[in-house]
């Protein structure tokens, strides 16, 4: 029963990247439109792009952008995010700023940014920065504004100071909500990544897909649609591991207590 | 031949008729006012003054809202008193340290680590080194009960034996007071009984000093040496109340006893009496 359980659960995800593929299939066919290709068509379309050196180094540039961008916004947005949970003059302070830049595109950042520092790496990896930043400090500021007083109490009496708490126990603590912070930041990134190289095309993944959308290659556009996805999918898959393992202690299958006072 | 004394303390402790039991901590008219809303204020202490002999278990008893667990986080130096001032060994009480360690209701244990690794944090924290800590924290482990649990995480264990961790996570850096804020008031009544019978039997080897917050006469009459009576509104002592009943104690010649009964019911009695009646649980 549990094996079989289990047998389902692995391959519930195939079979459903199976009956996608099977609905476009037959929408296509129904269609019979010219600029929407057949999910086989478009399947067939992949080994091309991923075999073609120019094309996999404009991919490459555009996942090192947005490394570059989702690692620096991680590593600034935690700290402020979790200052602003436990300070109420840092939250009063930073609030309304985030507050104005929450609901802006953006993409629609983009042009104002390129007038600035023009259409390279850095214009890119900037709006990707501002993408991932914001979920991040929401969820970091979240996650430390929920930590039990008495938990920093009870580390305030060992003889912990306030950085030390901030470090040693608001941090772990609110490890859990950061982490889904940082994941919804990961899909923005791969969100911002793309929207970021359709504005500013130069290379890239998204200059792929809209130099073969300009050209009626609709067969390219839709296979780099399929890369891109896959690209999402594994992405979230490592990241969902390493979730797994850092946040082991706060997991569901550890809220069956035992039974014993 | 050389004659040792029973108690080493007897050399060390100068006997002096004027103190005839060291006060370990003491308060000196302490209020605390709490803001409720932008114009009302709520007086949660009203003038306190108690001085905690060392080596004794006190109680504080009353309803709640009687300021009793405020009182407890102000010695812990959680909480700064409005007015008055709290001292320990003669030193102004200015902010938490590990010679007051406190055992709260919510267990409030550090969930990202297993059990060892929470016993361990307090004696790590004090730079003790990793191995002799983790002997240390092993044997406290054992001595709350948990051999075998060393390697839990606190979501994996029931509320009596996350409490057990908490205890024995303040134990092991050596507090000189312990601060329990009503630590058994989220058990089931059963899990209660074991925890104080335990607890008991823990305290009676080293006696430390003991605050202990409860709402629950008899657990108060059971466990201590001195309880004190709180009323609320505003928070203040009614009365000290010496519990004069032999040690080693257990549970069941205790609850036999006419002495403890006695002492039960005029607590009981005197809650009753006050303006608030029955509403001390």
């Amino acid at each position: 029963m549990m094996a079989q359980a289990a047998l389902i659960r692995r391959a519930a995800p195939v079979l459903a990247c199976i009956g996608l593929l099977a609905v476009w299939q037959l929408a296509a066919l129904a269609l019979k439109n010219d600029s929407f290709p057949t999910a086989i068509e478009a399947i067939r379309a992949v080994p091309d792009i991923l075999g073609d050196k120019e094309s996999l180094i404009n991919i490459l540039a555009s996942l090192r952008r947005m490394a570059i961008g989702f690692g620096v916004a991680v590593l600034v947005s935690i700290p402020l995010g979790l200052l602003m949970g436990r300070s109420r003059g840092v939250a009063a302070f930073f609030n309304p700023l985030l507050m104005v830049i929450y609901p802006v595109p953006k993409a629609a950042l983009m042009p104002i940014i390129m007038l600035w520092l023009g259409v390279g790496d850095i214009t890119k990896t900037l709006v990707i920065f501002l993408g991932v930043s914001l979920p991040v400090i929401y969820h970091s500021f979240e996650g430390a504004k929920a930590v039990e007083e008495k938990m920093l109490w009870s580390g305030a009496a060992m003889g912990l100071l306030p950085a030390q708490r901030l470090v040693r126990i608001v941090l772990p603590a609110a490890l859990p909500e950061i982490l889904t912070g940082c994941r919804t930041g990961l899909v923005l990134a791969l969100i911002t990544m793309i929207t970021s190289e359709m504005i500013a095309r130069q290379s890239g993944a998204g200059n792929i897909l809209f130099n073969a959308l300009d050209m009626g290659q609709y067969d390219t556009v839709f296979a780099m649609i399929i890369i891109v996805g896959a690209m999402g999918i594994c992405l979230d898959a490592i990241f969902e591991k390493v979730r797994a393992r850092l946040v082991r202690w706060s997991e569901p299958q550890f809220d069956m207590p035992l039974s014993f006072s | 031949m050389t004659v040792v004394p029973a108690r080493s303390s007897e050399w060390v402790r100068p006997v002096t008729s004027q103190e005839p039991a060291s006060a370990i901590i003491e308060i000196d008219r302490v209020s605390q006012v709490f803001q409720t809303s932008a114009r009302k204020d709520h007086l949660a202490l009203s003038e306190i003054s108690l001085t905690i002999e060392e080596g004794a278990f006190v109680s504080i008893l009353g309803p709640s809202g009687c300021g009793k667990s405020t009182l407890l986080y102000i010695v812990g130096g959680f909480v700064r008193p409005t007015s008055g001032t709290a001292t320990i060994k003669g030193h102004a009480i200015a902010g938490p340290g590990p010679d007051r360690g406190p055992v709260f209701q919510e267990f409030a244990l550090f969930p990202w680590k297993t059990v060892l690794g929470n016993v361990m944090y307090g004696p790590r924290q004090q730079g003790v080194h990793a191995a002799e800590a983790e002997a240390q924290s092993r044997a406290l482990i054992e001595m709350v009960g948990l051999k075998g649990y060393e390697n839990f995480y606190p979501k994996e264990l029931s509320g009596g034996m996350k409490q057990r961790v908490a205890l024995a996570r303040t134990l092991a850096y050596h507090p000189e007071v312990l601060l329990m804020d009503e630590p058994f008031g989220a058990l089931d009544a059963h899990t209660r009984t074991r925890l104080q019978n335990d607890l008991l039997n823990i305290w009676e080897r080293d006696r430390k000093t003991v605050l202990f917050v409860t709402h629950s006469v008899d657990e108060a009459v059971f466990l201590s040496d001195k309880v004190v009576m709180m009323s609320k509104s505003p928070g203040r002592i009614r009365q000290v109340i010496d519990i004069d009943l032999p040690r080693p104690r257990r549970r069941n010649e205790l609850l036999l006893d006419p002495r403890y009964q006695k002492y039960v019911v005029d607590i009981e009695r005197m809650f009753d009496e006050s303006d608030e009646a029955g509403s001390v649980s």
